[in-house]
């Protein structure tokens, strides 16, 4: 005991009547280890608390999610026979009666109803919806998507989104332009869904970058809402915004919008090199083929992936025109020009692997081998 | 003769006194910078739904390559496991690179192989490959398997770039336990940055005492061996709080090798992996960064703070001092072979700071550590040193260092909290408490030796033994893998 006192003594004394007669980087030791000893006891304390708090929290929402899912688990084997309105009235004063103001017992329903809305169709969505918006549930989200945190705003499109609240199109659309990406993305997304009469209107405005992450979340959306009118995205290939030309053509590459096609040759002297790359994707999976001479026409000054890309829809387009110019590409000083010019022959289905095999018997070893890889079935392209 | 003692006891003091701030000073910043990104990214990403990378037809195309070397044990489990990881657009290409033992063998049975014509494109020098096989059933048609001679890891994978198919190349140590959702994380910004990305690591996990069933991992556990646990620490404070702090800066000079996914038009630029350095993985990223800096176009080296690569550290301290010798002769091989961007305004960020960083911070430190602890024992062995004054200086170090670990425990713990149970916690918070007095002795000393080794000329690989992740049920046989990495 005296041992622990001496010390206690020494330190008390260190920073009480000695601290100031220390060399200075002596004094600046002392007050970096009180520092660092101040902050390791908060940090254990916090760390403790904040486990403490989570177990409590888990404890809680665990709780009300069973009590919650069950609610829902029967309102989801109820009698297929009773009208949406009678199953309404029957869960209604039950789920009203749940304590909403709690913060947990709010976000679990939401949660709940939200997975179970996006988990079934017809009357039981419905029944959901009706629900949702009695609950004022729906009033909920509007207020979030109006919340000045970006976090609490996505939390809220996605909400409305997801309940298909189609009245909330309007406060949305002045978020498909937003500074924050994120926000942008989803309010974008949600637009889609939920603008009734004309979901692609935030393209036309659209002057922020549609980052390639976002463009893959919209084409999923839009290839996979069976509901949607799609429009001719042609229409937005002349738009100042790259990004937006970029989208639509993967788009028209999708559907296969053949409209598109002038517009699309067009791309080929575009500025953007991934526009070009694109254009020369969609001319050979249409088979455009009178695009091929506007492909010919720039292909000498493309770099080599745009060239490589030209040689592929050559193939694809497997007009017969340009034999000679794909035969030419095997004496190319690059073998990966060589390797496409070789598929691009072979994807003719009428004499492409017999002129390879004729090529194969008059050129080099390194040709040879080459045209033995793109005749090998088992290696795919 | 007294004189130029206190004369040099003083500039002794002061010197080692205003590196430990400087030092001290770069870590805290590092910090703030780490939580900074920890933050934005946790909530960026809270919003991701991975499912649409995982079906779109436009996510870029990966080549996961896996070099092999006698792993004749483990191979159809990696594989198997490589083969089940939740992407679309990806293939697998594993090296042989020339084992000694049955691991071709196994595959080629396994896997129903047969050899294809295929004409490999020598883009990246490599040694001869034998042969490029496939296997007949069209259930592992994404499999590849690149028989070759001998080269050392390096070797091997420029062997699988010169053979890969896709844009991307993720490079990876085969016997690594990958999260099933690695591949839908690592490859995420390339499509979401402003710039061009041209390379992108996870954390890398350590997974002694966790259960692993089939190749996944199936629960997460606090090493019991307490080399390993200090290894953790390690880990959390180097992965979630320097690595994201350099990310930020865009002055990320090392992505892990155990797990890394690189633009590979950029790597063959470069001329891939450098085989003279044991010191790879750092090696590649300087170069590639260097080139982009030379071209003059933007770009970006992105680290993101999820667990997707679990790894089994070294739990013997023999083979630990191995790797970190290793560690030190490729930091030191890869900054000669790179001097010249030693404050070098061309590269900016890489030279003005990143490089020096490395040179004064990660180099440089254990050395005047070193020479430090040295010093001191010469004065207290001549009596000239000032007892109380040493105490309060070393002290001031042990508790920064605490408090710096403390810090990345927080980290862990508004991240991802891989450790969920109490027990777990508390280890590591002991484990923070004893690492200075234990553990990081031991690494200046490897560090040291490390120095020694590059200056002597002795640079092998050393050899690595892994003990394999099945050692938690007790009715298995423990295996015991002898790898020469």
């Amino acid at each position: 005991m005296n041992f622990f006192q001496t010390i206690f003594n020494y330190i008390r004394e260190t920073y009480t009547d000695r601290l100031f007669y220390f060399p200075s980087n002596i004094r600046i030791s002392l007050l970096i280890i009180l520092f660092c000893v101040i902050a390791v006891l908060e940090l254990y304390l916090y760390i403790s608390f904040r486990r403490a708090q989570q177990i409590k929290r888990k404890r809680d929402e665990a709780k009300w999610k069973e009590y919650i899912d069950n609610m829902l688990a029967n309102l989801v084997i109820f009698d297929e026979s009773d009208s949406t309105e009678d199953i309404v009235n029957h869960f209604y004063p039950k789920m009203s009666k749940l304590p909403l103001r709690n913060p947990v017992v709010n976000q679990v329903l939401t949660i709940e109803i939200l997975t179970y809305h996006k988990n079934f169709t017809g009357k039981i969505q419905e029944v959901l919806s009706i629900l949702y918006r009695r609950l004022n549930l729906d009033k909920k989200s509007k207020k979030k998507i109006n919340n000045k945190n970006w976090e609490v705003k996505i939390e809220g499109i996605r909400e409305a989104n997801e309940m298909r609240i189609t009245e909330m199109a309007g406060e949305i659309i002045k978020y498909t332009d937003d500074e924050n990406g994120l926000l942008r993305m989803e309010a974008q997304a949600a637009y889609i869904k939920l603008s009734e009469q004309y979901p692609f209107r935030f393209l036309d405005r659209a002057q922020e970058r549609i980052l390639d992450w976002h463009q893959v979340v919209l084409f999923e959306i839009i290839t996979k809402n069976k509901k949607l009118t799609i429009p001719s995205f042609s229409h937005w290939l002349r738009s100042s915004n790259d990004t937006v030309v970029m989208l639509c053509l993967k788009l028209i590459d999708h559907f296969m919008q053949f409209d598109a096609a002038e517009e699309v040759q067009r791309l080929l002297k575009h500025h953007n090199p991934k526009v070009v790359k694109k254009s020369v994707e969609i001319i050979g999976k249409l088979e455009l083929a009178d695009a091929e001479k506007h492909m010919f026409e720039v292909y000498f000054d493309q770099p080599e992936d745009i060239k490589l890309d030209i040689l592929n829809s050559l193939g694809k387009i497997s007009s017969g025109n340009y034999n000679d110019f794909l035969s030419s590409r095997i004496y190319s000083s690059d073998p990966k020009i060589k390797m496409e010019a070789l598929y691009a022959i072979k994807r003719n289905p009428n004499y492409g692997e017999a002129k390879l095999r004729e090529i194969y018997k008059q050129t080099t070893l390194e040709n040879q081998a080459l045209i033995k890889h793109v005749l090998d079935h088992r290696i795919k392209h | 003769m007294k004189e130029f003692l206190a004369t040099f006891e003083t500039f002794f003091n002061n010197g080692i006194f205003y590196y430990a701030m400087f030092v001290m000073g770069s870590y805290v910043v590092l910090t703030l910078l780490s939580a900074v990104e920890m933050n934005g990214y946790m909530k960026k990403n809270s919003y991701v739904n991975y499912r649409e990378i995982l079906v779109s037809p436009l996510a870029p195309s990966v080549s996961i390559l896996a070099p092999a070397y006698n792993e004749e044990a483990t191979i159809i489990e990696n594989i198997r496991s490589l083969l089940s990881l939740h992407y679309g657009n990806y293939e697998v290409i594993i090296i042989n690179d020339g084992s000694k033992d049955n691991s071709f063998q196994r595959m080629f049975d396994y896997y129903q192989l047969e050899k294809v014509d295929f004409a490999v494109n020598y883009q990246i020098q490599c040694k001869e490959i034998r042969g490029v096989y496939k296997s007949k059933l069209p259930s592992f048609s994404k499999l590849t398997v690149v028989d070759k001679v001998n080269g050392g890891k390096s070797d091997a994978l420029n062997a699988g770039i010169n053979v890969a198919a896709k844009d991307l190349i993720l490079c990876i140590d085969v016997d690594c336990i990958v999260q099933e959702d690695a591949l839908l994380k690592l490859a995420k910004p390339y499509l979401e940055e402003k710039y061009q990305v041209i390379a992108t690591g996870g954390v890398v996990r350590i997974a002694n005492s966790c259960r692993v069933e089939d190749g996944k991992l199936v629960e997460v556990n606090m090493p019991k061996n307490l080399w390993p646990r200090f290894q953790v620490l390690e880990y959390i404070r180097a992965f979630l709080m320097g690595r994201m702090a350099w990310s930020r800066l865009n002055g990320l000079l090392i992505i892990s090798g155990a797990m890394g996914l690189f633009d590979k038009n950029i790597v063959i630029k470069v001329g891939g992996y450098d085989d003279s350095t044991v010191g790879e993985d750092m090696e590649l990223v300087v170069r590639m960064r260097r080139y982009m800096y030379e071209q003059d176009r933007r770009f970006k080296v992105v680290y993101i703070p999820d667990p997707l690569c679990w790894t089994e550290a070294p739990g013997d301290l023999q083979i630990l001092g191995r790797q970190r010798n290793r560690w030190t002769r490729g930091t030191i091989e890869t900054l000669w072979m790179h001097k010249d961007l030693f404050f070098n305004p061309r590269y900016g960020i890489l030279g003005m700071l990143s490089y020096p960083y490395w040179f004064f911070f990660e180099w440089l430190a254990p050395i005047i550590e070193f020479l430090g602890v040295s010093i001191f024992i010469l004065l207290a062995l001549m009596g000239n040193i000032n007892w109380e004054f040493s105490l309060i200086l070393i002290s001031m170090v042990y508790f920064f260092s605490l408090a710096l670990s403390t810090v990345a425990i927080l980290f862990e713990e508004m991240s991802y909290q891989q450790y969920t149970k109490g027990g777990d916690l508390v280890k590591l918070l002991l484990a923070a408490f004893l690492e200075p007095i234990l553990y990081h002795p031991l690494t200046v000393y490897w560090s040291i030796k490390g120095n020694i080794h590059k200056f002597i000329g002795k640079n092998n690989w050393g050899t690595m033994t892994r003990k394999g992740f099945k050692q938690e049920t007790p009715s298995d046989e423990v295996r015991q893998q002898t790898t020469t990495i």
